[in-house]
């Protein structure tokens, strides 16, 4: 085989593998013009290696950026969320569980408790007037007893 | 192989199902690789790190279009050329190529003498063989990895990186011959 049927650049890189690249040793061990071609390969490879790999100058993260903010559904998984659907359930729950009011019933209770409070305010206004009756009754004797004195 | 407590293709599996925390340990282990590759291929820093954010944008964003998880590196790698070209394409008329600006920017990033020849052989490569060496010498992609990609056969793929490495040993070679390299390693 001739020396253009090898290539030593495929060699130094490590893409040729198995017998080929045993074949390519054998060939190379014999051949000073391609050892020569191959030392130099490996030897610019070399110097390629030592330039360092760069370090991004800040981390990149993506934590707050928009993409990551969770979609419209993904709310509803929130336990704050949950909690306030369970109160307005609650309150939905309630309000349609509770039996219907009576107006009658309501006007009923109404006009009776208006009567209670009208009852009681002629009933505190009579108190009144007697205690008020009483103590002019007092007063007066005690300006007739001064009088007489 | 490095092991890794957890596989990259758990973390993809995560992050499809929305596990943000498992996605960013995606991008911590492979934000290094891929900032590197395209500061070297855009010749600038914050450039580099304005398209690094963007390819972990898309990449999240289409992660459920991966079909095979232990493809992914090449999968990043493909977004992360499609998105350094598109920007090299839009600096094309403004002619900013042809003098690479990230040496200019002052830093001496590579103390070693023959790290910053390396770097300075590598900016007069072309894109195409500058991003072949990249990918192959720093990155360690097979060469049918490469042309997934870079989106062409595995022979353009070849031709670009040999011709590249012809070119950096013809750069290379008076530095290579004062046995700099040996004095380093």
């Amino acid at each position: 085989m001739s020396c253009s049927n090898y290539d030593w650049n495929a060699y130094a890189l490590g893409e040729i593998t198995g017998a080929a690249r045993g074949e390519a040793e054998a060939h190379a061990a014999s051949c000073a013009a391609c050892r020569e071609e191959l030392a130099g390969t490996r030897l610019m490879l070399d110097a390629l290696s030592t330039l360092r790999e760069e370090e991004p100058p800040r981390r990149i993260a993506f934590v707050s950026d928009k993409v990551f903010e969770p979609r419209w559904w993904e709310i509803f998984r929130t336990p704050s969320f949950a909690g306030a659907l369970l109160i307005a359930m609650a309150i939905l729950v309630h309000a349609f569980a509770r039996p219907a009011v009576d107006q009658k019933e309501i006007q009923t209770v109404v006009a009776r408790a208006v009567a209670d409070v009208q009852a009681n305010y002629q009933k505190q206004l009579l108190a009144d007037y007697e205690e008020y009756q009483k103590q002019e009754r007092l007063n007066y004797m005690k300006n007739a007893r001064l009088v007489r004195q | 192989m490095i092991f890794r407590e957890v596989e990259d293709r758990d973390l993809i599996a995560k992050a499809r199902r929305g596990d943000v925390e498992a996605y960013n340990l995606l991008v911590s282990r492979w934000e290094r690789r891929v900032y590197s590759y395209l500061v070297r291929l855009v010749n600038n820093r914050e450039d580099a790190m304005d398209l690094s954010q963007d390819v972990f944008l898309k990449a999240y964003q289409n992660l459920g279009k991966l079909d095979d998880p232990a493809r992914f590196s090449s999968w990043l790698f493909r977004i992360a050329h499609n998105e350094a070209f598109s920007l090299l394409r839009r600096r094309r008329p403004e002619g900013e190529l042809s003098e690479p600006s990230y040496q200019d920017k002052g830093s001496a990033l590579l103390p070693m003498e023959m790290s910053l020849a390396v770097e300075s052989a590598l900016k007069r490569l072309s894109e195409d063989q500058r991003e072949a060496v990249l990918l192959k010498i720093y990155q360690g992609f097979k060469f049918e990895e490469m042309a997934e990609v870079l989106g062409c056969p595995v022979s353009t793929v070849k031709s670009r990186l040999y011709s590249a490495l012809d070119l950096l040993k013809t750069t290379l070679a008076p530095a290579l011959l004062r046995g700099e390299l040996r004095g380093e390693s």
